[in-house]
């Protein structure tokens, strides 16, 4: 059973040392250092994040998506067509994200994430490293539409879009990506229209990771187990779901990524909570098709919680492992 | 109140520089607490006679004493923790509180500016605090098993520091809950725990709602037990208002029709057609035009021009509506 982490890493910590980046982008707002100084804050402040989850044991990474504003942003700031707009909240979170406003055709090169990617592939020492993009119904209900006469028509532009981001990832050696998709389960009616969506970035070429979150997918689920993707992440924390109970829905091939601590609580997990939980999956899934990461993003909590939430993954991970399916 | 079209704001007013520099001194310790106090107290003064001189009818103390709207209560309540930093977006973080015990109130938290506040003034100045689902919504909850009961223990706290106001003399009393359509499936959650702050009150009460889904929460949200809603509808091109002609509205209105997150402000023509189109759904004597938001992002000047605009705009309005035979 291997664990994982989902979106972003926390950029600053509550010591000094560790919100450099934090002062960076103050000065830098300022005028008062050069863009290669900021870029160099980036880079130490990936790599530390980079250092600190696989200290804590966690056996596929990312690279902390510490340059993402939010999650739509590196896209909305690369893609022709788009622009970014006013602060809307992102889901239930008091976090908030610049939405997109397409403006015309979207155009994307595939090259967004090649030069982070490139940069965490020689930042990491011990983990497994995949990539991540945003998923196209997410991006494409969140974004401000001027252009696209339908829903259908932006979110296929999307995924067309996030498909040549994911062959950038391919190239630049990534074998598995993440597509963070909550829109799937926050809009369940627009299921279908997903699944032509992913049929479009299946043809990419790397194992997908359909990443959904915040929401259960209780209402969608057996039409998610159809998609051809290689893993697919649940959130059976953040809210009451039966899908913990129906993982034997998914086809034996597909790997569940099991949101097993919750990324929106600083409440601790014990590792015996943790493994109790895998324990439950373990009786329809087989620990090789079982992974277990924290239900989204970690920077939704500072950064010491996350850590210590890390931490109790594996730590629960560890103790589930010798449990038979 | 004899006038129609009554002008108000949110809450919030932009910190003078000299109290910016303060706070940052005495978060780093090189400013005692009674010495911030007293700048407090004298931006406070500034700011209601701004107000007074602008025109509006109904004051705000600025908060001038507060940072965040959560932080602040938590930070007084009994069983609150306050968390690491937290991004809200961008480079802003903020310390996002954690309710780690069953909560309590040792002291009121807010009556003593109200009442200095008040002093200050003939106007009526209102009593403000933040909501109990929004108090949830935005901590961490470590110590209630559901997030119901966390809201109802928020209310109970939130009841008692609005009763107090009250007995001070607050005759409005606004309870902000701009995290309402955070989950539109717990809006029952959020009416339960306003019906227990608002039960005994007799000052008109308030609810300033932003930033967010409200088609998700409407018409639901006339069941929030309180005289007036409060919404942002400039920086939405006023389009919740078309859900007015779906369901009517039925409460008094606090419209904002210049957007706070801009540095430049609407004209005055602009924000007296925002006025307009409100009365189209709402008669003038339970209109009350204002900003869409919280001033606080913004420096004095822009606050000031912003409210001008306000106050300018309503006097066009009820100009015509004075033209108008009854």
């Amino acid at each position: 059973m291997k664990t994982t982490v989902i979106g972003a890493y926390p950029k600053v910590g509550d010591d000094a040392a560790a919100q450099e980046l934090r002062r960076a982008l103050h000065r830098h707002d300022r005028g008062e250092i050069a863009d290669g100084d900021l870029d160099a804050a980036y880079d130490a402040t990936t790599r530390a994040a980079i250092k600190e989850i696989e200290e804590a044991g966690v056996d596929v990474t990312n690279d902390g998506q510490i340059r993402w504003d939010d999650p739509l942003a590196p896209f909305a700031r690369a893609w022709g067509g788009v622009s970014r707009g006013p602060l809307e909240r992102f889901y239930d979170n008091n976090t908030y994200f610049r939405q997109p406003v397409i403006k015309g055709p979207i155009r994307a090169d595939g090259l967004t994430l090649v030069k982070d990617f490139a940069f965490a592939r020689a930042a990491v020492t011990r983990a497994e490293l995949k990539g991540a993009v945003c998923g196209p119904l997410t991006f494409a209900t969140l974004a401000e539409d001027r252009h696209f006469p339908s829903l259908e028509k932006r979110v296929l532009a999307v995924a067309d879009a996030v498909a040549a981001e994911i062959r950038g990832l391919k190239d630049a050696g990534a074998t598995l990506v993440d597509v963070e998709d909550p829109a799937l389960v926050a809009l369940p009616a627009h299921i279908e229209l997903a699944r032509e969506a992913y049929g479009r970035i299946a043809g990419a070429g790397v194992a997908i990771c359909l990443v959904t979150y915040f929401f259960p997918p209780d209402r969608i689920l057996e039409s998610l187990a159809s998609f051809r993707v290689a893993q697919i992440a649940l959130d059976v924390r953040s809210r009451e779901t039966t899908a913990l109970g129906r993982l034997d829905a998914f086809p034996k091939a597909t790997t569940i990524v099991l949101g097993a601590v919750d990324a929106r609580n600083t409440r601790l997990e014990t590792p015996d909570e943790v493994a109790r939980l895998a324990e439950g999956a373990l009786r329809l899934v087989s620990p090789d098709r079982l992974w277990l990461a924290p239900t989204t993003s970690l920077e939704y909590l500072p950064r010491d919680v996350a850590r210590a939430k890390l931490a109790a993954l594996v730590a629960g991970a560890k103790s589930a492992g010798g449990v038979e399916a | 109140m004899s006038e129609v079209l009554p002008t108000t704001t949110v809450g919030s007013f932009g910190k003078p520089d000299y109290l910016t520099k303060a706070r940052s001194q005495h978060a780093r310790g090189k400013l005692g607490t009674t010495e911030l106090e007293e700048l407090e107290r004298k931006a406070t003064a500034e700011w209601i006679r701004r107000q007074e001189q602008l025109g509006l009818d109904v004051l705000v103390d600025g908060e001038m004493y507060r940072g965040d709207m959560v932080a602040y209560f938590a930070e007084r309540l009994e069983g609150f923790k306050i968390g690491g930093l937290v991004r809200a977006y961008g480079n802003r973080y903020y310390h996002k509180p954690i309710i780690a015990g069953r909560v309590k109130r040792p002291a009121p938290m807010t009556v003593s500016w109200f009442e200095y506040t008040q002093s200050l003034t003939s106007k009526p100045v209102k009593g403000m605090l933040t909501g109990p689902y929004t108090l949830l919504d935005w901590s961490y909850n470590e110590a209630y098993p559901t997030r119901r009961e966390a809201a109802l223990a928020l209310a109970e706290v939130v009841r008692e520091e609005a009763e107090d106001l009250e007995r001070a003399g607050a005759t409005y009393i606004q309870i902000d809950e701009p995290a309402i359509h955070a989950r539109p499936e717990e809006i029952d959650i959020a009416i339960e725990a306003m019906g227990l702050v608002t039960q005994n009150l007799k000052a008109k009460t308030i609810s300033h709602i932003c930033y967010g889904d409200f088609a998700a929460i409407y018409p639901r949200v006339l069941e929030l037990p309180v005289d007036q809603l409060d919404l942002a509808m400039a920086n939405y091109g006023y389009r919740w208002l078309d859900l007015f002609e779906r369901e009517p509205f039925t409460k008094e209105l606090a419209i904002g029709i210049v957007d706070v997150h801009a540095h430049e402000t609407e004209t005055v023509a602009e924000a007296a057609e925002g006025i307009r189109k409100g009365l189209r759904f709402v008669p003038a004597d339970r209109l009350w035009p204002h900003p869409d938001c919280g001033l606080k992002t913004r420096t004095v000047d822009e606050c000031m021009e912003k409210c001008r605009i306000v106050v300018e705009a309503t006097k066009v309005v009820r100009k015509e509506l004075a033209k108008v035979p009854a």
